[in-house]
């Protein structure tokens, strides 16, 4: 069995795209997306009534035709950002109104995850080529049910699902970060949660963890150390572990066949623990390129016998 | 959600509260990265040694001001590709991304591997003559036998290389954080002992200079009226200086490929930047090195200047020929701030001034491995290399692999370049291999925009323009503009010990050494079921 294994693409529309054709691109019999799905930017495009103004990577532009408006939203969607079209009130709202860009980042967000479902659906052949998802710590709790409702695409998040000789654990949540974000838990916490679905696999022999968070210290969490303001230290050289302990105790107790991880985009690699093979792909959405793990699995022998880091 | 506002009353874009939304770096930090990379003490000082003698109708102060601005713009060059692509792994993942994996990993298998084999026997030189040599000396250590004089022997430059070896691999294994750190000091503890230095030469006069380097010359090395004895025997050997000044410029731009040893390396940290990256970042990165660059610059033309009123250009460059010809004075390298720290008669004064000098190499030495064992890591991951070499030890968070990787061919080089007289003249040749890589990476810059149409739409870099023109692509041409003249003087040329049969055989088998392993590790894949081509191959969109 071959699969595609990408994540964090962050609402970059050309990486979706890209993940959608990854299973005829790599013959790969399905393909996995392993969180935060979302994206973190949102850009006002205001209507002034006959034309249109929006500033895109510090440069402003003025749009006088629909074709040249649809070009832009194209161009902000394929970075990661969401177009939102605002009226100069509108826009005005936004600034000053608490909760107003809460609102509309979430309506921008769910609009856009309908519509990459929508794409999905005739890609994947209607569901014919096994798509799997799961959320992200970034993830807003809007999008599980979105997800869910797709015929296409299956949504694992919490899950035991039967992959025809192994079986798939998926978590979302993380151990904490400086940002607060939707799915954290502190590491007991979160190491109850994974007891919780692992406990569920009838062999752990054959199992994949999909975990978001990367095991703490093994190289697939290195990421830039920050100050107390957020800033990085050492002109961003310097990196230091922030994955999981939990995550990492779960795959030194199971010993999964594989484990497959995300959310630090700059660690990606491969690590050997004992029999599992984990792995992150890494991601560099913003580029448009998808980062991704083409992963060679035997269900005779419950190993992983090839994979490839790929940049797609 | 919390989420934040960018571009004041009326924004221009919304950031909610995520994973990775940093705030810029300071620029402090890659400055001196930058700064340290081209160290005007272990490298230029050095390096002014052969480069006076060997072009002496050029003019060194011209030809780093020269250099500086040129090599401003593989500055500008390597910022773009930095912003545009800011990956672990640095020219390896560029040019494996933009022109090709085969290409890729010779050319950075090359310059940030193979070749720093061969920097590490020059970085032990550089801490014989400018650590141990000139301590024992003021010290008097008559052990181990010879005192000083032990550390020019074979054996004295194998055991200082192995010393070097160990204190980087040492280095390295702290991690970024630990020697980052040490760096910061070492960098502000070099400075204080540069501004020492330049006040020393700066408040004595010429006469006062004269009269101690003969006074210590006598204490320490029995020499008498030391100050005239160098001038003649630089003159019996048939050297004549030119004054001090700016020009000419034509044998001034045969010391331009000279100062690409100390000067090429404000890049020097591009391998190690993660994916940070915002809308400045194309300042942030450039500045760091441009400041980093001009640091050097302008430190360099201060110790010409102060060289030129207190010591004498014509005496300073006698003493540079002297050694030049193999004949050095008082048996030791010409260390100009040994000399200069003479102007005070007290031995613990001395010592201490070279010690804090020292820190100009301790806070340097890192970067000798430091980049290598992060293009080793890329391309493991990229399967081209046994998964092994990208382990990191659990315990230790040492990557023991890919030091191997370095370390152990480092010590049987440094060991033929201890023992062969021939093999320390490919020196010029480390410069040489990283400049070839350099220039791909220019190749790459130029041809980003074409070949890569979306990606440099996106960059920050695309925005940079003067008069409405991309500066970055602009940059990359004068940057191949750079490199080409020196590869071809360096090759033209015999002054620069480049060109000579065994050095050009010497390259040539590191280029074949990355071929072959290319080759195979293609082989081996294919045989495993893998497709290493299909590493870089995008996805269609649609």
């Amino acid at each position: 069995m071959k699969v595609f294994f990408a994540t964090d693409i962050h609402g970059s529309e050309v990486c979706w795209r890209k993940f959608l054709n990854a299973a005829a691109f790599y013959k790969a019999d399905m393909v996995v997306l392993g969180g935060d799905v979302t994206g973190k930017v949102m850009v006002p495009i205001v209507d002034h009534g006959g034309h249109w103004k929006v500033t895109v990577r510090g440069q402003e532009y003025t749009l006088d035709s629909q074709q040249a408006l649809e070009d832009i939203k194209t161009q902000i969607r394929n970075a990661g950002s969401y177009p939102a079209l605002v009226t100069p009130d509108e826009l005005q709202e936004l600034s000053r109104e608490e909760g107003a860009v809460d609102r509309r980042f979430t309506v921008e967000m769910t609009q856009s995850l309908d519509r990459w479902l929508d794409m999905a659906d005739g890609k994947l052949r209607g569901g014919e080529i096994p798509c799997i998802l799961n959320g992200g710590n970034d993830d807003i709790w809007e999008i599980d049910d979105i997800i869910e409702q797709s015929p296409c695409v299956s949504f694992a998040e919490g899950k035991l699902l039967d992959l025809d000789g192994f079986w798939m654990v998926s978590m979302g949540w993380t151990n904490p970060t400086p940002w607060d974000t939707f799915r954290e838990a502190p590491e007991p916490e979160l190491a109850a949660k994974i007891e919780a679905v692992v406990s569920q696999v009838p062999d752990l022999g054959r199992a994949i963890f999909n975990f978001h968070a990367p095991p703490y210290g093994t190289g697939l969490d290195e990421a830039p150390a920050l100050d107390a303001t957020l800033r990085p230290i050492h002109g961003g050289a310097v990196m230091k572990p922030v994955g999981s302990t939990a995550v990492r105790d779960a795959i030194t107790k199971h010993q999964p066949m594989l484990s497959v991880h995300g959310h630090i985009h700059e660690s990606r690699g491969v690590k050997k623990m004992g029999r599992t093979l984990a792995i992150n792909p890494g991601s560099v959405y913003g580029d448009g390129v998808l980062q991704g793990a083409v992963l060679d699995l035997n269900v005779k022998k419950a190993k992983v016998t090839r994979y490839l880091l790929v940049n797609g | 959600m919390a989420t934040e506002a960018v571009g004041g009353e009326t924004p221009t874009l919304f950031l909610r509260k995520a994973t990775g939304l940093v705030r810029g770096w300071s620029v402090r930090d890659s400055l001196i990265y930058a700064c340290l990379a081209t160290n005007f003490v272990t490298l230029g000082i050095y390096e002014f040694t052969f480069a006076g003698p060997a072009f002496p109708k050029g003019q060194l102060l011209t030809s780093v001001v020269i250099s500086g601005i040129w090599v401003s713009f593989l500055v500008i060059a390597y910022a773009g590709l930095i912003v545009t692509i800011p990956r672990a792994g640095g020219d390896y993942v560029w040019q494996t991304r933009i022109l090709g994996s085969g290409l890729g990993f010779v050319m950075a298998a090359t310059g940030w591997w193979f070749i720093l084999w061969l920097w590490a026997p020059i970085y032990g030189n550089i801490l014989s003559v400018q650590f141990f040599q000139p301590i024992w000396a003021t010290l008097k250590w008559t052990w181990p036998g010879g005192g000083y004089a032990w550390f020019g022997t074979k054996n004295g430059v194998f055991i200082v290389t192995v010393i070097t070896i160990v204190i980087a691999g040492f280095l390295v294994s702290l991690g970024m954080g630990g020697y980052a750190r040490i760096q910061k000091w070492c960098f502000i503890g070099g400075l204080v002992g540069f501004a020492v230095v330049v006040g020393l030469l700066l408040f004595n006069s010429h006469a006062s200079f004269v009269s101690s380097f003969n006074y210590e010359a006598h204490k320490l090395f029995g020499v008498n009226n030391a100050y005239n004895a160098t001038n003649h025997a630089a003159a019996k050997a048939g050297y004549t200086t030119t004054p001090f000044g700016f020009g000419p410029l034509g044998p001034t731009m045969l010391l331009v490929p000279a100062m690409m040893f100390f000067i090429l390396w404000p890049n020097w940290g591009a391998t190690l930047y993660g994916e940070i990256r915002g809308a400045s970042d194309f300042r942030r990165v450039f500045s760091g090195m441009f400041f980093g660059l001009w640091i050097t610059v302008i430190l360099t033309v201060i110790f010409f200047l102060v060289m030129a009123k207190t010591v004498g250009w014509g005496f300073y460059q006698n003493l540079n020929s002297l050694d030049y010809n193999l004949t050095p004075q008082f048996g030791i390298w010409p260390y100009p701030f040994l000399f200069a720290g003479w102007l005070v008669h007290n031995t613990a004064f001395q010592v201490i001034l070279l010690l804090v000098l020292s820190l100009w190499f301790f806070g340097w030495v890192g970067t000798l491995f430091l980049s290598s064992t992060r293009v080793i890591f890329a391309a493991a991951f990229d399967r081209v290399l046994p998964d092994r070499a990208a382990e990191v030890s659990e315990k230790r968070k040492v990557p023991f692999w890919s030091l191997i990787l370095m370390l152990a061919p480092a010590v049987i080089l440094g060991a033929i370049y201890a023992y062969s007289a021939t093999f320390r003249t490919y020196t010029l040749d480390a410069t040489l291999v990283i400049a070839v890589t350099y220039l791909f990476s220019a190749i790459a810059v130029v041809l980003l925009p074409f070949i890569k149409k979306d990606l440099w739409r996106a960059s920050p870099a695309s925005r940079i323009k003067v008069f409405g023109v991309q500066i970055v692509p602009v940059s990359g041409v004068i940057t191949i503009g750079l490199l080409v003249y020196n590869l071809v003087m360096w090759l033209w040329k015999d002054q620069y010990f480049v060109n000579s049969h065994d050095s050009l055989l010497y390259m040539a088998g590191m280029y074949v050494l990355a071929i072959v392993l290319y080759v195979v590790a293609r082989l081996v894949r294919r045989r495993q079921g893998i497709d290493l081509g299909l590493i870089n191959k995008e996805i269609p969109v649609e």
